[in-house]
């Protein structure tokens, strides 16, 4: 009985013994973090240099100020927000379009289905490396002493178009951006096609049946029935994908390199996170967590919006 | 929290049946008239068109970082590129795996994942059956806490960490006061195996994806196992691995590629050559000869370094593609 | 039960053993080590490790543990994280601007205390020295390199100076000799400066008398456009790159010539005119960019030195090159760069060197850039194994001829706050390196640095080297020597914190304000703009 008793007694912390290594993890590079986190952001011009000399810093806005009035972090923030709203929509009514496409096929929809996954199981640094490469023009655009103007220049020659000077020094900023979005959409597609038509499988048929019987069009199908009933997981890409969007990072090292931008212009096409990883080695950590707090403010409003409108728009 | 919901039931439908679309087509058929029918077979080529020429699009930076690969220098600045190699040199791939040191980068690489990823199954296994099997108080606390942890963006995590890493617990700034060599590098983590492994062992999300598995075991299979005397280790390994099975595949998977292809936190805590990983070494590799960047021995050695991501995907692509439907999230 | 607790034990002893490998513990051999951060490549590595083998037999209880850290901006940082933790190590390369950086943790020792210090040192060989400088050693240094250590505003010393570089003007020696022989010569020269003989219309020689090859009168005798010489001021500089230009306007091939849309007239004296030929699309024919200026940000710091206008301050107003004058200078060079007559690396998209050393395609013949850097300023040898052309190496134009300033860069070594005895063994070491003879003769003749005491020339190794100068195999001595030679000319920026950013920022003003449109209707107000920007960028990060 009394062993019975002890191991009751037992039971009762077992589970957070079970948990403790999880826990103690999480406290050190969750729970803390996201304390000091805040706490340093409020420290004005709050350095790890300075604080070792035992400096005591203000506390307030200042680093929330100093960040915001800052052209540099605007760019940032600017270029953020400008991929994020092109590549979102594009990329989900891409995706929207494929999935429905291979949920109306049959024959070969499983190999189709495995190419269009394919880009998902890559290394996003490695495969900018092969997308810098189709878009690089080899030689001199400017003086016009050019090898080889790349891939992608001589497919826009076969149907007439003139080269473009898309990621070398001197380029523009808009041939920047082209390159970025096709390489973020082309990395964004697997998965967005995997939940859609992973989505379309389980709609219920009956619907598609009763639209067959009233005659109703192919199109009105799609924008009646389809989306209506794809709502869920089309608010789930979209958030999802706003997310990854203003987390942008590591896709444009893999193009442009370290420098985030053309050679001569270092640092054009940034991010917010590029922002907070810059501010790092330079031990400015106030305002890498002033930048990491707006950040998040941002992701949570956008978030919280998208969750809003689909709320409103979607249905069960 | 509605985002978790969302994900569930994502979950729960990508496990339906596909088959089922196409036979419903196939009914309706005899109905359709002979115009129907031409309608349909249009239809149907534009779909194919549609569709084969998207897929060729996606796959062309593979087909173009292949053909690359082998070509000469001089080939493939050629005005006029080749889409086929008129000759083909594969010491590309021997001088770009040289160039880039791929040797130690990799091995650097999988000794980081695998030690990650074994770590961390143990963590997420023991944490996802306390969760999933026992009854604690503040459990649905601790689990509502957690859950909101996934929420916040990492990058808000990896400031401090960074700071942590350098002087854990303070043990580097101590085992300096006390003349302690130890102490200070138990403190210093930069530039160890340590600052790639501990800071990421948990995943709430993949505790959480495990514990939603180990719910749908029957609670009857425990009690029974507990009144034969099992103990809980015993049960966990005979009964609930077995069966949560294809989900701890999913989360090997996921956490082994997400070795393969991180590159932030690395860049900022481990620069040298016995601890940088393969990412990090490929993009910082200089692969110029005379003033140009040799095009074909860079390809050659991206295409070293996707191979092992394919292979893993042309042998357990059932796994990935569940586990990732279910997460939502890159490695 | 027993087992869980096993099990999680067992997880417990799994995480700290990750934490095991931390430590690449030191074996315990009694000494005191002495962690040393540094660039150096592996040649280098080898003469310093030839020297600490020497310094360590002096003093056996020292031992230098020493680190290629990347490069330098690798360096700074990687010692900026350490010194949050307290594990900064003994010494390091650093230029300036890192300096002030550490500084704001005041992690580097002041040197003043040592270099006044008369201790005596007894060293292993039984012989002793005084820890701090002799006279002879203080005045052995080249005085600006010595003075660069006490850059920071208060007047105290924090760096030694290892080894110095600076800019200097390359240019292809081959080339300017050739137009001065067409300039003087009686009969026509081709462009290699060999005569050109006459021909009849089958393509035999025409012989005279004598059975000798007959030769032309020279049509560009006296054409001022091939009066080039190495140009001294900036003045003379754009005065060579227009002949430059002309030149090879001049020697384009008669098909070239015909397809142009419009020849441009350039009126420079009665005596010299100058003529561009252009297609219809406004591009030049001419594939020539007559100088290569590397890097934008000494260009733009040297020239505030050469003007005698302000650029940067250590105290008060940092950053003070926001001036009309300022504005003006670059607007000039601007128009340098739209008439080709310069491009710069980062504008190029590679170092300049690239275009002195071509063999085909846009070629220039003049490159300014670091005294370390001749060796990549050497074309390579063709087919018959001979450098196709010889260079020739000068001081940098300057705009007043009284007083030149030329810059002064490369690494010097700072010393970190920790305990005495290793800082002590730490300036020990410094000293050593710094004060050396053979070590800054070895040194420099395997970095094309510059040495920074004046009596490695006792150094007769050295001294061989330097009398060995050429403008082909040899050419980093000629280098060193041109250096050594305007050793007065020297100038350091003040170094503070954000004194790194306002080097990053002129330079890329200099790009900016190059790259304008050529179609800006007020080009003052957009380089104000340019400036006004830049200003306010090196604020946020001085803040």
């Amino acid at each position: 009985m009394a062993g019975f008793l002890q191991k009751i007694k037992f039971d009762k912390w077992k589970g957070w013994l079970y948990l403790s290594p999880a826990i103690v993890l999480l406290l050190i590079f969750t729970v803390w973090p996201i304390f000091n986190t805040l706490r340093i952001a409020f420290l004005e011009d709050y350095n790890s240099l300075t604080a070792m000399r035992g400096v005591k810093f203000d506390f307030g806005f200042a680093n929330f100020a100093k960040v915001l009035q800052y052209d540099g972090f605007i760019k940032c923030l600017s270029n953020t927000m400008l991929l994020c709203i092109l590549t979102v929509p594009v990329s989900t009514i891409l995706a929207l379009v494929i999935a429905v496409c291979l949920n109306s096929i049959k024959f070969l929809s499983r190999f189709i289905q495995t190419i269009f996954f394919l880009p998902y199981v890559t290394n996003s640094i490695a495969i900018g490396m092969v997308f810098a490469a189709m878009f690089s023009v080899i030689g001199n655009f400017d003086s016009g002493l050019v090898d080889s103007y790349g891939i992608i220049n001589n497919v826009i020659g076969w149907f007439g178009g003139k080269p473009i000077d898309w990621m070398g020094t001197g380029s523009g900023e808009w041939p920047n951006y082209v390159v970025m979005v096709i390489y973020i959409v082309w990395n964004a597609l697997p998965f967005k096609i995997l939940i859609l038509l992973g989505g379309l499988q389980s709609v219920n048929k009956q619907y598609y049946d009763a639209a067959k019987v009233d005659g109703t069009s192919r199109f009105r199908v799609f924008t009646r029935i389809t989306v209506p009933l794809l709502s869920p997981m089309l608010a789930y890409v979209v958030i999802t994908g706003f997310i990854g969007g203003f987390k942008e990072y590591s896709s444009i090292v893999g193009v442009f390199g370290d420098g985030m931008g053309p050679i001569g212009d270092a640092g054009r096409l940034n991010t917010m996170v590029g922002f907070i990883y810059d501010a790092l080695p330079q031990q400015q950590l106030g305002r890498a967590s002033a930048a990491a707090l707006i950040l998040f403010g941002i992701i949570f409003i956008v978030t919280m919006i998208n969750l809003y409108v689909s709320k409103k728009k979607t249905h069960y | 929290m509605s985002e978790n919901k969302v994900i569930n039931q994502t979950a729960e439908k990508t496990a339906a049946p596909a088959a089922s679309a196409v036979t419903m087509a196939e009914r309706d058929m005899a109905k359709v008239t002979a115009k129907q029918r031409v309608v349909k077979v249009l239809v149907q080529v534009a779909l194919y068109t549609f569709l084969i020429t998207m897929a060729l699009i996606v796959l062309f930076p593979f087909y173009w970082m292949l053909i690359s690969s082998v070509k000469s220098l001089e080939e493939y600045n050629l005005a006029i590129p080749t889409l086929f190699p008129l000759e083909f040199h594969f010491e590309n791939y021997v001088e770009g795996f040289k160039t880039a040191q791929l040797g130690q980068l990799f091995l650097n690489t999988l000794y980081v994942g695998l030690v990650s990823t074994a770590l961390s199954l143990v963590i997420t296994v023991i944490s996802a059956f306390a969760f999933a099997r026992l009854e604690f108080k503040g459990k649905n606390a601790l689990f509502a806490a957690l859950l909101a942890t996934m929420m916040i963006p990492g990058e808000l995590f990896t400031i401090t960490n960074y700071q942590t890493i350098n002087n854990f617990l303070g043990l580097n700034t101590l085992g300096r006061k006390l003349g302690s060599d130890f102490l200070m590098s138990l403190g210093n983590w930069s530039n160890t195996y340590t600052v790639l492994i501990v800071p990421f062992l948990v995943s709430v999300f993949y505790i959480y994806l495990l514990k939603q598995n180990f719910m749908q075991i029957p609670n009857e299979l425990y009690l029974a196992a507990k009144v034969d005397g099992t103990t809980d280790i015993k049960y966990l390994w005979k009964v609930m691995i077995p069966l949560a099975f294809p989900t701890i595949i999913s989360i090997t998977i996921l956490k082994m590629m997400g070795a393969w292809n991180s590159y932030v936190w690395p860049r900022l805590v481990a620069n040298d050559d016995a601890h940088k990983l393969i990412t990090n070494g490929l993009r910082g590799a200089d692969f110029t000869v005379d003033n140009m960047i040799h095009y074909p021995r860079q390809m050659a050695a991206v295409a070293i370094v996707s191979l092992p991501l394919f292979l893993v995907f042309l042998f357990l692509r059932k796994y990935i593609m569940k586990g990732v439907s279910r997460s939502g999230i890159k490695g | 039960m027993k087992k869980i607790v096993c099990i999680l034990l067992l997880v417990a002893m799994i995480v700290p053993m990750c934490f095991a490998f931390t430590g690449c513990k030191k074996e315990d051999d009694g000494k005191l080590h002495i962690k040393f951060y540094h660039t150096m490549g592996e040649n280098l590595r080898k003469v310093l490790n030839q020297y600490i083998k020497v310094f360590e037999a002096l003093y056996p209880e020292y031992k230098i543990d020493h680190e290629q850290i990347g490069g330098y901006e690798d360096v700074r940082d990687q010692i900026a994280t350490e010194i949050t933790a307290n594990k900064q190590p003994n010494i390091a390369y650093c230029y300036p601007d890192h300096v002030a950086l550490y500084n704001l943790a005041l992690a580097v020792k002041t040197l003043d205390g040592y270099i006044d210090s008369d201790e005596v040192i007894t060293r292993a060989d039984g012989t002793t020295e005084i820890l701090g400088l002799t006279e002879e050693q203080k005045a052995d240094f080249i005085q600006a390199y010595y003075e660069e250590g006490r850059q920071f505003g208060d007047g105290l010393m924090y760096t030694m100076p290892l080894s110095k570089s600076t800019e200097v003007l390359y240019y292809n020696k081959t080339y300017f000799d050739v137009a001065q022989k067409i300039y003087n010569s009686e009969i026509e020269l081709d462009i290699n400066g060999n005569p050109v003989y006459l021909t009849d219309d089958k393509g035999n020689f025409v012989l005279d008398g004598e059975g000798q090859k007959q030769t032309k009168p020279n049509p560009n005798k006296g054409n001022e456009m091939y009066n080039l010489f190495v140009p001294t001021t900036w003045d003379e500089m754009e005065l060579i790159c227009a002949r430059i230009v002309a030149i090879e306007n001049d020697r384009l091939p008669a098909a070239t010539k015909a397809k142009a849309d419009k020849v441009e007239e350039v009126v420079i004296s009665e005596t010299e005119l100058h003529k561009i030929y252009v297609d219809k699309e406004g591009k030049k024919l001419a594939q020539v960019i007559p100088l290569g200026y590397d890097s934008e940000s000494n260009w733009f710091i040297t020239m505030c030195e050469q003007l005698g206008l302000p650029y940067t301050s250590a105290e008060g107003e940092h950053f003070l090159f926001n001036t009309e004058a300022h504005h003006e200078f670059v607007t000039k060079f601007r128009e340098w760069y739209i008439k080709g007559y310069v491009t710069t690396q980062e504008i190029h998209g590679a170092y300049t060197s690239t275009l002195f050393t071509a063999n085909t395609g846009t070629k220039s013949y003049m490159s300014i850039g670091s005294s370390a850097g001749a060796t990549h300023q050497r074309p390579k040898k063709n087919a018959q194994d001979v450098y196709p052309f010889d260079v020739g190496i000068a001081s940098i134009p300057q705009f007043n001829k009284e007083n030149p300033k030329v810059i002064s860069q490369g690494p010097s070594l700072c010393i970190f706050e920790a305990s005495e005895e290793e800082m002590k063994a730490s300036w020990l070491f410094v000293k050593f390196l710094c004060t050396t003879v053979e070590f800054q003769a070895d040194f420099s003749r395997e970095s094309g640095y510059v040495p920074v005491i004046k009596s490695v020339n006792t150094d007769p190794v050295y001294a061989d080297f330097l009398a060995n100068a050429n403008g082909g195999d040899n050419v980093a001595a000629l280098s060193v020597k041109v250096c050594l030679e305007q050793e007065e000319y020297y100038y350091t920026s003040p170094a503070f914190n954000g004194s790194a950013k306002a080097r990053d920022e002129v330079g890329k003003l200099i790009q900016a304000v190059f790259k304008l449109s050529t179609t800006t209707a007020d080009v003052p107000a957009e380089v104000r703009k340019l400036f006004n920007k830049a200003i306010s960028e090196c604020k946020y990060h001085a803040q």
